[in-house]
């Protein structure tokens, strides 16, 4: 057992050698990271799921340029979602946050269809987001309800939109 | 849901309270508008009763006394016109949502869920009277 004075006299370089010779342990090298928490967990797909809805607008509005005026403003608040939800992250040893998209599909054949796709693809966000609410932590629950609402807002702009389409069309 | 626990009987108050208020304001709301914004505003005034209606009913049922109304509430600014009606129509709306983001910070799963799915209505409703979406609602502007 080294005494106090002794560690205090070490220099830096040699402090790791008296451990070593010591009987005191350092960290288990070669164990894994520790498991990644659920409430993380939970928070790297909520990021995830914010970077797919971003690259459906993106895309959309790339084949639809007609689009843009509707679509420009709930793609910045997503924007602003994700930027939102990554602040929240404390990046677990080993595990990345996620910055692309995982789900590409492919965009609606005409406006009217792309439209209702990423009506869709809002709905089911908004249910996904409700579902990240139990074992959140209290500001967790509140971001995510908050930005489940804000969806919730596209999904009635868009349908709006739907509308005002059928109805030139018909 | 019986299980609340006192948080959870505060945010209830809360949002009762934000009801409330809400039923005021839309009658002033009301008053200013014409045609097609009063029509929405009684629209909207009628689903704020059905709302404190069912906040009432809730919080007998875990037996509280539900917060009663103010015989009078102080508008955020002077309602003189349509305009200014709008505007308070969509702040009104924003309060409400907000007083049900606080029942999602409870620990009660069915008050939390419960909580996040009424501040759609209000929600929508704001961004009927504003025309446009936010971020974040319910959340304290940074």
């Amino acid at each position: 057992m080294l005494s106090r004075r002794q560690l205090l006299a070490a220099s830096p370089t040699t402090l790791p050698l008296i451990l070593a010779l010591s009987a005191c342990k350092g960290p288990a090298v070669l164990s894994g990271p520790p498991p990644v928490s659920s409430q993380t967990q939970t928070l790297l797909h909520a990021v995830t799921a914010e970077l797919n809805l971003i690259w459906i607008y993106s895309k959309t509005m790339a084949e639809y340029s007609g689009l843009g005026p509707t679509l420009a403003p709930l793609l910045a608040e997503h924007e602003a979602h994700l930027a939102r939800l990554r602040a929240r992250v404390i990046e677990p040893p080993g595990k990345k946050t996620p910055d692309t998209a995982t789900a590409r599909p492919a965009i609606g054949r005409t406006e009217q269809a792309a439209l209702a796709q990423v009506k869709n693809a809002e709905q089911a966000a908004v249910a996904a987001q409700l579902g990240r609410l139990a074992g959140a932590s209290p500001s967790l629950a509140q971001l995510y309800a908050s930005i489940a609402t804000s969806e919730a807002t596209h999904v009635t702009v868009l349908a709006s939109r739907i509308g005002q389409g059928q109805a030139a069309g018909s | 849901m019986t299980s609340a626990n006192a948080a959870g009987i505060a945010a209830l108050q809360a949002a009762l309270a934000a009801e409330h208020a809400a039923v005021y304001g839309y009658g002033v709301v009301g008053a200013m508008t014409t045609g097609a914004s009063e029509t929405l505003a009684r629209a909207d005034w009628l689903a704020h009763q059905e709302a404190r209606d069912n906040l009432e009913q809730m919080l007998l049922k875990l037996g509280a006394t539900p917060v009663a109304a103010s015989p009078a509430y102080q508008l955020p600014f002077t309602v003189t016109g349509q305009a200014a009606a709008i505007r308070l129509a969509a702040v009104l709306e924003d309060g409400v949502t907000q007083a049900y983001l606080g029942l999602v910070a409870v620990a009660e799963q069915t008050l939390r869920s419960f909580g996040a799915q009424a501040m759609q209505a209000p929600a929508n409703r704001a961004v009927a009277w504003r025309g446009t979406t936010l971020a974040f609602p319910g959340m304290p502007t940074t």
